[in-house]
């Protein structure tokens, strides 16, 4: 009798094509149909939410489609006077929402639409003397926002701002988060998580540290997150999720282990996770569908190669294209 | 049924007021819900008061949220004032409703701090909040917030001027400081474990868990064993939560450092002694040694013995914890990524104790025996976790020892002679009794996922352990 393993069966009907217009249609519309409870339960996570969606329809090529002005306007209306930026109008400013903030600019062309010394000043005055950086004024602190703040950091100027920052105590905090098994938690001591290695490993890619990572020993424990469906869960023993198909991916690019995986099986997980009717990817085959899974969905195939898709940047989870006009190739391991 | 403006606002009002007087009714709530309601009964409050449970129908709830949520926006803004009163309703409601709500966190931070509230109101209502959103990330970190808040108020008070106090009542005021600090710590792995128990591998609350401990009980040998002596249980029955485990692993880490420090150093206290002869004394009924303090330098050599034989006893009882688990329940990854984590954390402190030795005056011209190589007394662990215990760490009896002791059995001081040496005391974990246990399930077991993690870890050893001697 044989144990039950944590995993999803794919049903033999699950959609095994690339929906990318019902995509474009489903995150198109998302807003608009939302009743008002359902939206601002989410609120607290709207600029992310902005980010999210804006992305998936650059990738598919349908950018356009969106509202420029409104979501411009939206952003400036969201900058606070410490230069931090609020997830919607009238919430707190944080540096989660300030990255997603900046990186929705940078899809448009258009980061001066913020003040961008004073994104800087309050990116500079969330660094902890243990070289982490805090959330926002109130202190919490985690190696994911290190993340944020570089990649934030980089985006207004991409050269002369580097001194703003204590770039060597950062990599140092980093670094102790820095697990027996490769893997990086999100506090020195924490369990190793798929979410945290991909903000630790894109960190120290933007600064050039990739070689500090011990590469054959994180790949495998990477790796080992593929479960017989072929999706990806982000520790052991949880269940597939495409959005770890996202954290996990990226993170074995980054330090050039992509190969180590499935990705024929890896690939039929990801589109079977799609919705055939409404459009958008749920986390796992039958569940419902978000813009979160939707663009994690689709940049994972992009990874994978799918050609109908923008290639995408697995570090900063852009187009390419967006950052070949800032100049910005964080480093890869090959 | 479209009602307007203010009929809504006039409902949120009395809904709001009735969820405060409900926690001034019954200052015990204990728990959250949503009551699955459709209609709205004329004229009874949604808000439903049942023993310690408190409930919310949810036919209100689409206007009651949206209603709340703009109105602290409002305020945020400056477009509407409100009171600290109705601040504090305000945002308890809300975060009763959608804790991850980060800005109403932040506006009850700022009543803290000027004295609207007071943290414990805080921590419950974050506890409530998490008997609902167990894995909620912003009401752990506003919970470590408030924690950083009271352990600043309490070493402020600590360092009053002595002057000022009599010694007895200063004396008296540091222990009431630290009982309240103990009660609070348990209190938060109550919460942590009860947040544990409603969501599984809850990585946010083992992770705040490990962070009360690293803020609140940093270098508390005894509070790390009890930790691994309540949290054996639950794991037991909880053998996917691979978070679970991790505490474990933690808690390991931290003794270890612990004790090797205390193995070092020449003098050890009369508390920690108590400790580690608590903990050699938890397996197989042994009575603790009585030694003599007058004579320092005897008692440091008896406390580094101890030391090492409680380290050693750990690691058995982790390894035999692991085995059984293994053995019961078989195809979990998480057991196996724990066995690995275990015998990583047992390697590493091998590595470490035999550079301590050598440093030291040990006589160095002792060979140095590799575990690589030293088949040695070796049982494995596996194959008769039951045996050990007769014949394991403890060794065979022997009288008239370096110690003495009222007639009974205790731990053999000749095993932490042993690990200076570089030879491995009976029963201890070691590569080839490890590649033992793996055959033994290979041979034994059919499930074909066991096999895939047993030959998984297999390959480990021989990938990650060999190549870092």
């Amino acid at each position: 009798m044989g144990t039950q393993v944590k995993d999803v069966i794919i049903k033999p009907d699950a959609p095994s094509t690339l929906l990318l217009d019902k995509h474009a249609d489903y995150i198109a519309a998302y807003g608009s149909k939302k009743d008002d409870y359902e939206y601002t339960l989410s609120e607290y996570l709207r600029m992310s939410g902005i980010y999210w969606g804006l992305t998936v329809m650059d990738l598919m090529g349908q950018l356009p489609r969106m509202n420029r002005q409104e979501i411009v306007d939206f952003i400036k209306s969201c900058q606070h006077e410490c230069g931090g930026v609020s997830a919607s109008i009238g919430h707190d400013p944080h540096l989660l929402y300030t990255l997603s903030a900046v990186q929705i600019l940078c899809l448009y062309d258009n980061v001066d639409a913020l003040d961008v010394d004073k994104v800087v000043e309050y990116i500079k005055g969330l660094q902890q003397e243990d070289g982490s950086f805090a959330g926002d004024k109130w202190g919490e602190h985690s190696s994911q926002r290190l993340y944020s703040i570089y990649d934030s950091r980089l985006h207004p100027s991409p050269q002369g701002k580097i001194d703003s920052i204590n770039v060597d105590k950062a990599v140092e905090f980093v670094l102790s988060c820095m697990n027996f098994d490769g893997g990086f938690g999100c506090r020195p001591g924490s369990e190793s998580h798929a979410g945290q290695i991909y903000c630790c490993s894109g960190f120290l890619s933007l600064t050039g540290q990739l070689h500090q990572v011990n590469a054959d020993l994180l790949g495998w424990w990477l790796c080992e997150r593929q479960l017989p469906s072929g999706g990806l869960n982000g520790r052991p023993e949880k269940l597939p999720d495409v959005c770890y198909s996202w954290w996990v991916l990226a993170s074995l690019k980054i330090i050039g282990r992509i190969h180590w995986i499935d990705k024929a099986k890896l690939r039929s997980f990801i589109l079977a996770c799609q919705d055939e009717e409404t459009g958008g990817f749920a986390d796992r085959p039958g569940d419902m569908v978000d813009p979160f899974h939707t663009l994690f969905g689709v940049a994972g195939l992009s990874l994978l190669g799918d050609e109908q898709v923008k290639a995408v940047n697995p570090v900063l989870c852009m187009p390419e294209d967006v950052l070949q006009r800032i100049d910005l190739q964080p480093d890869i391991l090959s | 049924m479209a009602e307007s403006e203010e009929e809504v606002d006039v409902l949120v009002q009395r809904v709001v007021k009735d969820i405060t007087n409900a926690f001034k009714r019954n200052p015990n709530i204990d728990e959250i819900g949503v009551i699955p309601c459709p209609e709205a009964r004329y004229n009874r409050s949604p808000i439903v008061l049942v023993e310690n449970k408190l409930g919310v129908e949810s036919w209100c709830v689409k206007f009651l949220l949206p209603s709340v949520h703009n109105k602290l926006l409002l305020y945020r803004q400056r477009k509407h004032w409100l009171d600290r009163e109705a601040l504090a309703d305000i945002t308890c409601t809300l975060l009763l409703l959608n804790p991850d709500f980060t800005t109403a966190w932040n506006v009850r931070k700022e009543l803290l701090q000027c004295g609207a509230l007071s943290p414990e109101k805080d921590l419950y209502l974050g506890k409530l909040a998490l008997t609902k959103f167990p894995k909620s990330p912003e009401t752990w970190i506003h919970r470590r917030w408030v924690l950083q808040q009271i352990l600043l108020q309490s070493s402020g008070r600590s360092q009053k001027d002595p002057q000022s106090e009599e010694e007895r009542a200063d004396g008296e005021q540091s222990r009431r400081l630290n009982d309240q600090l103990a009660r609070t710590l348990h209190q938060e792995m109550k919460v942590c474990s009860d947040a544990a128990c409603r969501y599984p591998s809850n990585y946010n609350a083992w992770s705040h868990r490990i962070w009360v401990l690293q803020h609140m009980a940093t270098g508390n040998v005894k509070v790390f064993h009890d930790e691994l002596s309540s949290t054996r249980l639950w794991v037991s029955m909880h053998v996917s939560d691979h978070s679970g485990f991790h505490y474990r692993q933690y808690l390991l880490k931290e003794l270890i450092a612990e004790l090797s420090q205390a193995a070092a150093s020449t003098t050890t206290t009369t508390t920690s002694t108590g400790v580690l002869q608590h903990m050699c004394s938890t397996v197989a009924g042994i009575s603790p040694p009585h030694h003599d303090q007058a004579n320092g330098e005897e008692a440091g050599e008896d406390g580094r013995q101890l030391s090492s034989t409680a380290l050693l006893q750990l690691f058995h009882q982790e390894v035999e914890l692991c085995t059984d688990l293994i053995q019961s329940f078989p195809g979990h990854e998480t057991l196996w990524s724990h066995r690995r984590h275990v015998y990583y954390l047992w390697h590493d402190w091998r590595r470490e104790h035999k550079h301590q030795c050598h440093r030291g005056s040990n006589g160095g011209s002792e060979p140095d025996r590799l575990e690589n190589g030293d088949e040695g007394p070796l049982k494995a662990c596996a194959q008769s976790p039951a045996g050990l215990g007769e014949d394991g760490v403890n060794g065979p009896r022997h009288a008239g020892e370096a110690m003495e002791v009222d007639g009974a059995s205790l731990p053999d001081p000749r095993n932490s002679k042993r690990l200076k040496r570089g030879a491995l005391p009976p029963g201890a974990p070691a590569l080839p009794s490890e590649h033992g246990f793996v055959s033994g399930i290979l041979d034994s077991d059919c499930d074909p996922e066991q096999r895939r993690f047993a030959l998984a870890y297999r390959k480990w050893l021989d990938t990650v352990i060999v190549q870092h001697p």
